[in-house]
C-alpha cells in the first residue's frame, strides 16, 4: 500500500540533493578546495533539478519518492541487495588486487567488514524480529 | 501469478488509474499485476478480492 510521509513527497529528494551537496561544499571548503566543492554543489543541484522536475518517468518517481508502493518498495529492496553485492564483491576484489600488490588493503579491509558485519547483525535482527 | 484482475476491471468499466487509486497503488503497479510481472502482497490480494466482492483464489491463480 502507499506510504505517506515527507520522504514520499516530491520535494524529498532534491531537497536531500541540495542538503548533500551542500554538505560536499562544506567539506571541500574546509579541505582548501572550494572550486571543486561548487563542482560538486552545482552536479547535486542539478540531479536534484532532474528529480524535481523529471515528472513523467516513473523510474524518477520511484526514485525521487512520489509514487512509490508496495511494488516499489520490492523494486527497492531488491536493488538495495543488488548495489550492496556488487560493493562487497567489488570491495574484496579490490583489498585482494591491493594485497596482490604488496600494498595496504585496509581501507578495502575496513569497509568489507563493515559490511559483513552488518549482514550479519541485520540477518540476526531481521530473523529475532520474524 | 495468473489472475483475473483486468477481466475484473473491465467487466466494471474501471481504467487502471481508477482501480489504482482505489487500492491506493500506482496506476503501474495494477498494470503489471494485469500482465503477471508483480505478485502483489497479501493485504493488496484481499483488498482487490475485497473491491471486487470475491474471494482471493479467485482472483490469483496459486496453482498456475
Amino acid at each position: 500500500m502507499q506510504t505517506r510521509d515527507f520522504t514520499r513527497s516530491r520535494w524529498w529528494m532534491p531537497a536531500f540533493c541540495l542538503f548533500l551537496g551542500a554538505v560536499m561544499f562544506g567539506a571541500f571548503a574546509i579541505g582548501d578546495n572550494v572550486g571543486q566543492g561548487a563542482v560538486s554543489f552545482g552536479i547535486m543541484a542539478a540531479l536534484g533539478a532532474v528529480f524535481a522536475f523529471g515528472r513523467r518517468s516513473e523510474t524518477l518517481q520511484g526514485l525521487g519518492g512520489p509514487g512509490r508502493d508496495e511494488r516499489w518498495a520490492m523494486i527497492d529492496l531488491r536493488a538495495t541487495a543488488l548495489a550492496g553485492v556488487v560493493t562487497i564483491l567489488f570491495v574484496l576484489g579490490a583489498w585482494l588486487y591491493q594485497v596482490a600488490r604488496g600494498e595496504d588493503g585496509s581501507a578495502y579491509a575496513l569497509i568489507g567488514a563493515v559490511g559483513g558485519l552488518s549482514y550479519v547483525i541485520a540477518v540476526a535482527v531481521l530473523r529475532w524480529r520474524g | 501469478m495468473k489472475n483475473a484482475v483486468r477481466d475484473l476491471r473491465t467487466a466494471r468499466k474501471l481504467s487502471q488509474q481508477q482501480l489504482a487509486a482505489a487500492m491506493q497503488v500506482s496506476r503501474q503497479t495494477i498494470n503489471s499485476i494485469e500482465k503477471e510481472r508483480y505478485t502483489p502482497s497479501l493485504p493488496l490480494a484481499i483488498a482487490l478480492a475485497r473491491y471486487f466482492g470475491t474471494t482471493v483464489e479467485e482472483v490469483f491463480d496459486a496453482d498456475s
